[in-house]
C-alpha cells in the first residue's frame, strides 16, 4: 500500500480491478447499482457489506460469470469479459462458498479444476495440487472424499483451488465462512503472506474485525451501492472522531468549539440530557488520514472551555471504529439489507 | 501504455512500473485435452455411470438366462431374434441391443446428457470450471464429447456382455443374416460391433438435445427427465400414421434400421442416412446449446 | 452488451434454418445431371427398346396412396401374415423398399426390406429360392434347364429385347396399339435416382377412367425405365409409384446369386410347374385368377374397362385363403367397403370394386356410378 496508496488518482495500469457504473438488475431488482470500484494493485482490499448487499453479484460480474446490465469492468488492466480467457488464469477465486464434486477426493477435485485451465503445465499438476493442499493445511485429508469434509475443510479446499497456480489477483468471497477461530487466523496469515508476495487480494466479508485486521483498503457496500471507499484509515476516519462536551451552557460550548474551526451542534436526542444539562457534539474532520485528531489538541479545547467559563461536566474524544462507520454507512448494522427496487 | 489501457496487451499491463505483481500472462498450451481426459475419467469412474452400464449389461444376460432356463424346445412367438439365441449364442448380444434401443439406451443417454451442464451447475463446480477458466465453448464441447463417449460405451457394453454370456450358455456357430445368407463367427462379431456403432450414432442426436436441455436448468434431474420424455415422445409420434410427414425428421426415425447391418450386402445407406439425420440434430441443438450457454448467467 | 448477446443467439437461429432448408433442398438439387437432348415420344420408346442393360444393382421404392382404409389392424387380426391375399393387400398400402440385383449372366435377386425382416427372391444358377426371414423358411424351385433365363424374373424389358427385332419397331408397335385411347407425350425431363430421365406420359383419352396419367421415367442414357407412377384424377401426387431411389450399372457380386438355405430353416422343395410366385412382389399374385378368367366378362374399352365376375368364385377363394372360423374375413370386408345403391363398394383412388347384392363383382378404374350402371345392364 505504499507508493500508489497515498493518492487516490491511480494510473490505469496500477489498478487490479476497476469498474465504472457497474450495474446488475434481476428483473426489477437492482442488486448492484452503479458501482465504481478501484482496487489498487498490491492491496488487500476489503469488500464489506451486510448479507444481500450485492458483494457476490459484483464478484460474479468481475469474473465473467454473470453479464453486467450496464457499466464497464477492467481486471488486471484488461476489459472484462472480453479478455476473460487471458485474465482469469492469473486470478484465483472463491465465489459464494466452496463447491466440489462430493464423490471425488479433495485432491481429485483440485486435479479436475486444474485441467480446466489450459494455461497451466499438466506435468506439474500433481505437485501443485499437493502444495496447495499443504498450504491450507489439508495435506492429511487429500485422499478423503469431499462429501466427508466439514464445512471448514471445504472452505480450505476452496482456498487451495484458488492457489493452484501463481496468481496476480485473488478474489475471495467470504473466505473465513465456516472456519473455526484457528482457521480464521490461518486464513488471515495466508492472505498476509500472499499479499507480501505482491498478490492483490480482493476479499469480501461481512466480518468487520477480519477486514479491519487484514486490509489496506476497503469499500463498503450497502443495498447494491458503494457508500464508502478508500484506504482503511480514510474510511474509518472520515468525520468519525468527535468531541463530546456535557455542559449546562451549550451556547458557550458551541461558541468555543466553533472558534477551533469545528462544526458543533447540540444533540437533540441524548438520553443524558437532564434538566439544563446538554450534550454538544463536534465531529473532527479527517484532514490528514493517519492522524486522527488532525492537529487539534483536546487539552487545548478543555482549557479554552474552562477559560470561557463554560461549566464542563464531561469531555470525551470519541475514537471511531470501523464498526461505527459500517453501521453509520449501512444504517442497518448486521441486518440483512435487501437491495432497493426501481420502477 | 496509460494512453490506451484497453488496447494494450496483457504483458505490458503486468509489467507496469511501480507494481509488484509477479505473474506473467500464461498463453494457453495446446488444445487442453486434459479437461476431456478428466471429464471421461469422472464420467466413467462415477458410480452412477457404472451402475447404468451394469444395468445395460444385465439386459442380454437376463435374456440369455431366461431363454436358457425356459428353453425346452421352445419355438414360442416373439421376436425372431430371441428364437435364434438358442441355436447360436452370438445372437444374444444383438437381441439384447435391439431390445435396449427403444427405452433402456435412451434412458441412460438421457441421464448422461441431461447431467452435463446442469450437474455441474447443481454441484456449483460450473462456476469454478468457468473461472479456471475452462472457456464456455470448450466446456460445452468437452461435455458433448463425454456424452458421445457414453453413447459409444453403452451399446458396446450390451453387445459385449451379450456375446460373452451367449458364448457361455449356448453353442456358437455361423450366423444367418436377414437375407438368408450365412456368415462366419468372426464376420458376425464384426457385424455386432457395426450394429453397436450404428446404435451409438443413433443416440448422438438425443445427446445433443440433452446437452441443450442441460444448459437450460440448474436441476440435473429435470434435464434428464425432459430428455428421456422427449425420446419416448419421439417414438410415440413415430408410431402415429397421422403424423407420417413428420417421421423422417424424428431423431428416432432410423433407430430400428440397425437391423440393416444384418442384411447381405450391408445396407450402408441406412447407416449414412442415420448419420446425416443425427448430424442435423447435433448442428441444430449444438447451436442452441452454444447460444444458450455462452449467454447464460452462472448464478448457481 | 445486448448487441453482443444478440449476436451469440444468431447460431441458434441460423442453424435450424440451414439444416432444415438444406434437408429440403438437397433432394431438389440432387443429381443436377445436365439436361439431355430433347426427344419425341417415338424416340424415347425406341430408347427403351434399345436398352441393353445387362447388370444393375439398385434400390426400388414402391409407394401407394390409394386411399384404402387402414386394414393393418384387421389384417393382423386374421393371423395370416404369409398368405397371398394379405401380402397383396400389404403391398398396396404404404411404402416398400426393395433392393434389386441383376446380372443377365448370373441371375437376379430381389430383397424386400421389411422392418426387422427381409424376403428374398434369388434366381441364380441353382434355380429360384424364396427366403422369408420372419418365418425362417426357404422355398426352392429347381430349374432343370436354361438357368440364365431366370434373370427375366426382374427385367421384363430384357425379355422384350429378346423377342422384338428392333427397338424402333417395338416403339411403333406400342404406339399403334395404345394411340387410339391414349395420348403419349414426353412432357419434360426429371431426375430419378440421380440420373436424368425422360418423362414419358401416357394420358388416357377416356373421360370415364379414374386414371389421370401414367408417367414412366426413362433413363436418358440407357433407356431403362427408372420409375413408373400412376396418378389418379383430381390428385397431384402419384397414387401408385415404383421408382429406383438409387441405381448402379456395375455388375453385382456373383455370390449374391447363389443361395444356400441357412441351417435350421424350413426348406420346401417345389417342382417348377407347381410353383407360383404367389408371395413375390411382382408378377401374377394369384393362382385363382387363372380359373376365374373363364367366368370373367369385360365391358367398356381400354382405360375404362369394367371387369365383371360372379362372386361365388371369389368367395370360395377367399374362404379357402383366410380360413375364418371367427368371420374375420367378413368383418374385414365390412371395414374396407361402404354401402351404396345395389351393393357395397371398395373405393380407392385408382380402382373401384362393386360387390352387388345379387352376388357379382364389378371392378374397374372408373367412377362407382359407372360400375353401378354396368351392374344394372
Ligand atoms: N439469481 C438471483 N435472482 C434474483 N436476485 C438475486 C439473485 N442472486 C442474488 N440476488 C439478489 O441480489 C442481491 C445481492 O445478492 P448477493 O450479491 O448474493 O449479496 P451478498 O453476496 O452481498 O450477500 C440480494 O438482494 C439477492 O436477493
Ligand atoms: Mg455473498
Amino acid at each position: 500500500m505504499t507508493g500508489n496508496a497515498g493518492s487516490n488518482a491511480f494510473a490505469p495500469g496500477a489498478l487490479a480491478i476497476e469498474t465504472h457504473g457497474l450495474t446488475k438488475r434481476f428483473g426489477s431488482h437492482l442488486a448492484v447499482d452503479s458501482v465504481d470500484l478501484a482496487v489498487p494493485r498490491g492491496s488487500v482490499f476489503g469488500f464489506l457489506g451486510p448479507n444481500g448487499a450485492g458483494k457476490t453479484t459484483t464478484i460474479r460480474m468481475l469474473l465473467g460469470l454473470v453479464g453486467a446490465t450496464s457499466g464497464s469492468i477492467s481486471v488486471l488492466g484488461q476489459p472484462m469479459p472480453a479478455s476473460l480467457a487471458s485474465v482469469l488464469p492469473r486470478v484465483g477465486a472463491l465465489v459464494e462458498g466452496p463447491a466440489f464434486y462430493p464423490f471425488l477426493s479433495g485432491a481429485a477435485n483440485l486435479h479436475r479444476l486444474d485441467t480446466a485451465d489450459r494455461s497451466v503445465d499438466g506435468a506439474t499438476r500433481s505437485d501443485r495440487v499437493a502444495q496447495a493442499l499443504d498450504r491450507v493445511g489439508l495435506g492429511h485429508a487429500a485422499g478423503k472424499k469431499v462429501k466427508a469434509y466439514s464445512l471448514g475443510m471445504k472452505q480450505r479446499l476452496g482456498l487451495a483451488n484458488a492457489l493452484l497456480a501463481p496468481r496476480d489477483l485473488l478474489v475471495l468471497d467470504e473466505p473465513s465462512n465456516g472456519l473455526d477461530p484457528q482457521g480464521t487466523r490461518e486464513v488471515r496469515s495466508l492472505i498476509r503472506s500472499l499479499a507480501a508476495d505482491g498478490t492483490t487480494v480482493f476479499v469480501s466479508s461481512h466480518l468487520l474485525a477480519e477486514i479491519e485486521q487484514l486490509c489496506s483498503h476497503v469499500a463498503v457496500m450497502s443495498s447494491g451501492r458503494i457508500v464508502s471507499q478508500g484506504t482503511l484509515d480514510a474510511v474509518r476516519d472520515q468525520d468519525v472522531s468527535r468531541i463530546r462536551v456535557v455542559t449546562t451552557d451549550p451556547v458557550g460550548a458551541l461558541r468555543v468549539l466553533a472558534d477551533f474551526g469545528l462544526e458543533p451542534s447540540v444533540a437533540t436526542d441524548e438520553s443524558t440530557a437532564d434538566g439544563d444539562v446538554r450534550v454538544v457534539l463536534a465531529p473532527v474532520p479527517a484532514t490528514d488520514p493517519g492522524h486522527r485528531t488532525s492537529g487539534i489538541q483536546p487539552e487545548a479545547i478543555v482549557a479554552a472551555l474552562v477559560a470561557a467559563g463554560v461549566p464542563v461536566r464531561g469531555f470525551t474524544v470519541e475514537e471511531s471504529s470501523l464498526e461505527d462507520r459500517f453501521v453509520a454507512l449501512t444504517g442497518e448494522g448486521f441486518a440483512i439489507a435487501e437491495g432497493h427496487s426501481v420502477r | 501504455m496509460s494512453d490506451s489501457p484497453v488496447s494494450d496487451s496483457t504483458l505490458s499491463a503486468s509489467t507496469a512500473p511501480g507494481e509488484t505483481a509477479s505473474v506473467r500472462a500464461r498463453p494457453p498450451r495446446g488444445l487442453g485435452l486434459a479437461l476431456l481426459a478428466s471429464e471421461l475419467a469422472i464420467l466413467f469412474r462415477r458410480t452412477r455411470t457404472i451402475a447404468m452400464l451394469a444395468a445395460l449389461a444385465a439386459v442380454p444376460i437376463l435374456i440369455a438366462v431366461a431363454v436358457r432356463v425356459s428353453s425346452s424346445g421352445s419355438s414360442g412367438r416373439g421376436p425372431a431374434f430371441i428364437d435364434q439365441i438358442t441355436q447360436n449364442g452370438l445372437f444374444v448380444g444383438v437381441a439384447g441391443l435391439i431390445l435396449c434401443i427403444p427405452l433402456f439406451l435412451p434412458l441412460t443417454v438421457g441421464v448422461a446428457a441431461g447431467d452435463t451442464i446442469a450437474g455441474e451447475a447443481s454441484h456449483g463446480t460450473l462456476r469454478y470450471l468457468l473461472v479456471a477458466p475452462a472457456g464456455r465453448v470448450r466446456l460445452l464441447i468437452v461435455k458433448f464429447l463425454g456424452t458421445v463417449a457414453f453413447c459409444i460405451a453403452a451399446p458396446l457394453v450390451v453387445v459385449l456382455a451379450g456375446t460373452v454370456i451367449g458364448a457361455i450358455l449356448f453353442p456358437l456357430g455361423n450366423v444367418t443374416l436377414l437375407s438368408g445368407d450365412t456368415v462366419s463367427i468372426s464376420e458376425s462379431l464384426g457385424r455386432a460391433l457395426l450394429m453397436s456403432a450404428y446404435v451409438s450414432v443413433s443416440l448422438i442426436g438425443l445427446s445433443a438435445i440433452g446437452l441443450f436441455i442441460s444448459t437450460l436448468t440448474d436441476t440435473p434431474v429435470g434435464a434428464m427427465a425432459a430428455t428421456i420424455v422427449i425420446s419416448v415422445a419421439a417414438q410415440v409420434v413415430g408410431s402415429l400414421d397421422q403424423l407420417a410427414w413428420l417421421h423422417p425428421w424424428l431423431f428416432s426415425y432410423h433407430w430400428l434400421g440397425v437391423v440393416d447391418m444384418l442384411r447381405q450386402p450391408i445396407l450402408w445407406s441406412s447407416f449414412g442416412d442415420n448419420a446425416i439425420l443425427q448430424l442435423g440434430y447435433v448442428i441444430v441443438f449444438g447451436a442452441l446449446a452454444y447460444s444458450r450457454f455462452v449467454t447464460k448467467s452462472i448464478l448457481s | 452488451m445486448a448487441d453482443r448477446s444478440l449476436r451469440r443467439w444468431l447460431p441458434a437461429i441460423v442453424a435450424p434454418i440451414v439444416v432444415i432448408g438444406g434437408a429440403l433442398a438437397v433432394p431438389l438439387t440432387a443429381g443436377a445431371a445436365g439436361v439431355p437432348p430433347e426427344k419425341s415420344a417415338q424416340e424415347v420408346l425406341e430408347l427403351v427398346g434399345s436398352n441393353e442393360v445387362t447388370a444393375l444393382s439398385g434400390t426400388v421404392v414402391q409407394t401407394s396412396e390409394l386411399g384404402l382404409p387402414d386394414l393393418s389392424g384387421a389384417l393382423s387380426g386374421t393371423g395370416t401374415g404369409g398368405d397371398s391375399a394379405s401380402s397383396a393387400l400389404e403391398l398396396l398400402t404404404g411404402s416398400h423398399t426393395a433392393r434389386v440385383y441383376l446380372d443377365e449372366a448370373q441371375g437376379a435377386r430381389v430383397q424386400i426390406l421389411d422392418s426387422m425382416a427381409e424376403r428374398d427372391i434369388i434366381a441364380g444358377p441353382d434355380g429360384v429360392w424364396f427366403y422369408d426371414s420372419s418365418e425362417d423358411t426357404a422355398t426352392h424351385l429347381a430349374l432343370p434347364d436354361d438357368p440364365t433365363g431366370s434373370a427375366g424374373t426382374d427385367g421384363s424389358q430384357s425379355d422384350a429385347t429378346d423377342t422384338v427385332p428392333t427397338p424402333a419397331a417395338l416403339a411403333e408397335h406400342f404406339l399403334d396399339a395404345i394411340e387410339p385411347s391414349t395420348a403419349v407425350s414426353v412432357d419434360n425431363t426429371s431426375v430419378v435416382a440421380g440420373r436424368s430421365a425422360y418423362d414419358l406420359v401416357l394420358t388416357p383419352d377416356s373421360a370415364d377412367t379414374l386414371i389421370a396419367a401414367v408417367t414412366i421415367a426413362v433413363d436418358s442414357e440407357t433407356g431403362l425405365p427408372l420409375s413408373v407412377a400412376v396418378t389418379a384424377k383430381g390428385q397431384s401426387a402419384a397414387a401408385f409409384s415404383v421408382a429406383f431411389s438409387d441405381i448402379s450399372f456395375d455388375t453385382p457380386d456373383a455370390s449374391l446369386f447363389s443361395f444356400t438355405p441357412p441351417a435350421g430353416a424350413t426348406v420346401d422343395e417345389q417342382l417348377p410347374h407347381a410353383y407360383s410366385l404367389s408371395t413375390s412382389a411382382n408378377g401374377e399374385h394369384d393362382s385363382h385368377l387363372g380359373d376365374l378368367a373363364k367366368n370373367v366378362t369385360v365391358t367398356g374399352d381400354a382405360w375404362a374397362s369394367i371387369v365383371e365376375l360372379p362372386v361365388g368364385d371369389l368367395a370360395a377363394g377367399a374362404s379357402e385363403e383366410s380360413a375364418d372360423p371367427s368371420g374375420s374375413a367378413s368383418s374385414l370386408l365390412d371395414a374396407a367397403t361402404e354401402k351404396v345403391d345395389g351393393g357395397r363398394v371398395l373405393s380407392t383412388s385408382l380402382l373401384n370394386v362393386l360387390l352387388t347384392d345379387d352376388g357379382r363383382i364389378l371392378a374397374g378404374s372408373v367412377p362407382v356410378a359407372l360400375l353401378q350402371a354396368a351392374a344394372a345392364d
